[in-house]
């Protein structure tokens, strides 16, 4: 008896080998950089429920073609830890695709890591030009880039705000404020460019220290220079120091337009309650008129919102949307026509792609550059169709107001009530 | 004239602010002549704390003081007690490392205990006070009150008080002192621990005004090292006028030439002073090496 029950057992672990690999297919493993400590931390983490988020849809899903996809973590929290993170992914653990990393100065260490070695990487977030612009092979930006973001602010002012102002364009004062690091400063250049070409001359246009203490000196200029429509980058602790500096100078504009980064931190609310009304965000739209998005993407968009809501106990902010946005993308677009998931195979289908805007679910389409690009020939990988708008701070939380066929809701408060009325 | 008014006396305002979070620094410099680095994560801290007080009791950072103070003086008690002291009789620049090596510490261990995220506390006083064409804000006028009975005080204290006595004592002649029986080691001691607490205090004047992040010293720790320099070390009227000075010199040159060099103006001044006033404003010959002025 126990010599055929034997038997049988060893039979039966046979065929536990010889049908296993048949049953249940190896997983695609693909290396998730985001800042999980330190400074960026607090994004890096949204990003990364929203990446988890996408990856348990898919793998429900049945996963890709039957593969399940699996996750490695690196934390990227600068750029020298994302290098040696990324590296560490590939040579330890064989990692072929990576994707992250949520802030620009990462997603340039990462992608260079990755480049070198000949490994493909899919950006979610990144904005600097610099990612696309230095000849890589296997880097993809599904993220606008930086200049996208003050080209909204200013298309938002001229098409819209002028209007609800009553002035034509030419009459609008603009004030242009930037903190003079890397990103506000870059921005800054950007916009300044832009308003040259609509003929807008900047009543300011000035930089200041992230750092500083006291924002009286600025507040002061600026209501000398008494603008209708302010333009303002900054990060969180300045733009908190600015609005509350405003307000105690009593600065009163028609219209405030922040872009990105301090204005757009779901953390500002926290920071000076309702204060934050009306305020515009030129960003990565939060969520988006679903009316746009392509009835497949409307139910996963549906979906995504529903269960980060229930996880985080808040709807997500726009770099967190962008973050699912690009991951589904890979996951639905460019992963299920892979055969031997190897860079070149994937760089060929990602080149091939050429979704319409609403395709993605904050509204993005896909169309990568590949060195044929008519502004700038060097770049390569930089998705062309990558949704930006103009959001607002209300009441309730925040709406998009721009361009006409993302909002979800008509801009509001223009112009924006005195502080003594707020 | 009115933009000119309004940047002076707002230059002042802030000025002495930055003064009330420098006096702590200014008297342990002056007695204990050691230059303690992590200030600045001690502001942190005190910030953290009121701030913990008004999300737990629902009260203005204020009320805060009455905890925060008493607490940062057994935490300066306890950093003198374990860091500070057995570095006392070793070679300057041990006490240098400790309190850089505490400054780092602090900042870290707030980045994991309360992460990145910017803290703040809304506003005390809803509008701002309104003189003719200027405007100020309610917490910064407090502040300037505050500033100046702290440093009343705080004179008074050294120059009337038995405890004062003692501290100039020790200040002029530490064996001296303590032949005389002064318990030199408590009198270091019961400073390091005093310019805590005025930490602490200042804490609780700036969390209406500034958001509290695990870097937030860093921000600061600079323009406190250059007021107690400016001022003269070891000076507390020193400290008061060196962040006046500091104040009305960012204020000004941010508007007249650009905000954009942030503090560049300040250490121009700072270098003039050096130059020209090698002791600070007001400090004694040799204050570097005597310390508090007699």
């Amino acid at each position: 008896m126990s010599f055929f029950l034997r038997l049988a057992i060893f039979a039966l672990s046979l065929f536990t080998i010889t049908a296993g690999p048949v049953a249940a297919q190896e997983p695609i493993r693909i290396g998730v950089l985001l800042p999980l400590t330190g400074p960026f931390a607090k994004n890096g983490l949204e990003n990364w429920e929203a990446m988890q988020i996408a990856r348990d849809m898919i793998n429900e899903r049945g996963g890709v073609n039957g593969r399940k996809i699996e996750y490695l973590q690196g934390d990227a929290t600068n750029p020298n830890a994302a290098i040696s993170e990324t590296e560490r992914l590939i040579t330890r653990e064989g990692i072929k695709i990576t994707t992250g990393s949520f802030a620009s100065p990462l997603a340039i260490a990462v992608s260079q890591a990755a480049e070198r070695n000949g490994v493909f990487h899919w950006e979610t977030t990144g904005a600097a030009e610099i990612i696309t612009r230095r000849g890589f092979k296997h880097t993809f930006q599904v993220g606008a880039p930086a200049r996208k973001y003050g080209q909204a602010a200013v298309d938002f002012v001229v098409e819209d705000l002028a209007k609800r102002l009553k002035k034509p364009v030419a009459d609008l004062k603009i004030a242009l404020l930037w903190e003079n690091r890397a990103f506000g400063k870059s921005v800054g250049d950007g916009i300044r460019a832009y308003v040259e070409t609509k003929k807008i001359k900047l009543v300011y246009d000035e930089g200041y220290d992230q750092f500083a203490t006291d924002m009286t000196p600025i507040v002061q200029k600026l209501k000398d220079a008494a603008p209708d429509v302010l333009i303002a980058i900054s990060f969180p602790n300045d733009a908190i120091l600015f609005q509350r500096k405003a307000k105690e100078l009593n600065l009163n504009v028609a219209a405030f337009v922040g872009v990105s980064a301090g204005y757009s931190s779901p953390d500002l609310r926290t920071s000076i309650g309702d204060m934050v009304n009306g305020i515009f965000v030129a960003d990565f739209p939060p969520k988006v008129n679903p009316n746009v998005l392509k009835p497949e993407t409307r139910k996963v968009a549906d979906e995504f919102y529903k269960r980060y809501e229930a996880k985080l106990q808040r709807p997500p902010a726009g770099h967190a949307a962008a973050g699912f946005s690009a991951i589904w993308a890979l996951f639905t677009e460019v992963l299920p026509k892979a055969k031997t998931f190897q860079p070149d195979e994937l760089r060929e289908i990602a080149l091939k792609l050429d979704l319409p805007e609403g395709s993605l679910v904050n509204g993005s389409g896909i169309k990568f550059t590949n060195f044929d690009w008519a502004d700038d020939t060097k770049d390569a990988g930089q998705n062309l169709r990558a949704s930006i708008g103009v959001w607002q701070w209300t009441k309730q939380g925040n709406e998009q107001v721009f361009p006409p066929k993302l909002a979800t809701h008509e801009a509001i408060d223009v112009p924006m009530p005195d502080w003594n009325k707020r | 004239m009115t933009a000119f008014s309004q940047l002076l006396i707002s230059g002042i305002l802030i000025g002495s602010i930055y003064a009330l979070m420098s006096i702590g620094l200014t008297l342990v410099f002056g007695v204990l002549r050691v230059v303690n680095f992590a200030h600045g994560e001690f502001l942190m801290l005190a910030m953290y704390g009121a701030w913990g007080i008004t999300q737990v009791l629902g009260l203005n950072p204020y009320w805060g003081l009455i905890a925060i103070v008493p607490a940062m003086f057994l935490f300066g008690a306890i950093v003198h007690r374990l860091i500070v002291q057995p570095a006392l009789d070793k070679p300057h620049l041990v006490v240098v490392f400790a309190t850089m090596g505490l400054s780092i510490f602090m900042q870290n261990v707030a980045l994991m205990a309360m992460s990145a995220d910017l803290r703040d506390v809304p506003p005390v006083f809803a509008q701002s006070v309104i003189i003719g064409p200027l405007y100020f804000k309610a917490e910064l006028l407090l502040g300037f009150v505050v500033t100046l009975v702290c440093t009343v005080a705080l004179q008074w204290i050294i120059r009337k008080t038995y405890l004062g006595k003692a501290i100039r004592a020790t200040v002029q002649d530490g064996e001296a002192a303590m032949l005389m029986g002064i318990p030199v080691p408590h009198i270091f001691l019961i400073t390091f621990a005093g310019g805590s607490a005025l930490v602490g205090l200042a804490a609780c004047i700036m969390l209406p005004l500034f958001s509290v992040f695990p870097t937030v010293g860093l921000n600061f720790v600079l323009i406190a090292f250059v007021i107690v320099v400016l001022g003269g070390m070891g000076s507390i009227e020193g400290a008061l006028l060196g962040g006046i000075c500091v104040g009305v010199v960012q204020s000004l040159s941010g508007y007249y030439i650009a905000p954009a060099f942030g503090q560049m103006f300040f250490f121009i001044l700072f270098l003039l002073v050096m130059i020209f006033r090698p002791n600070g404003l007001l400090g004694q010959k040799g204050a570097a090496n005597i310390g508090m002025n007699s």
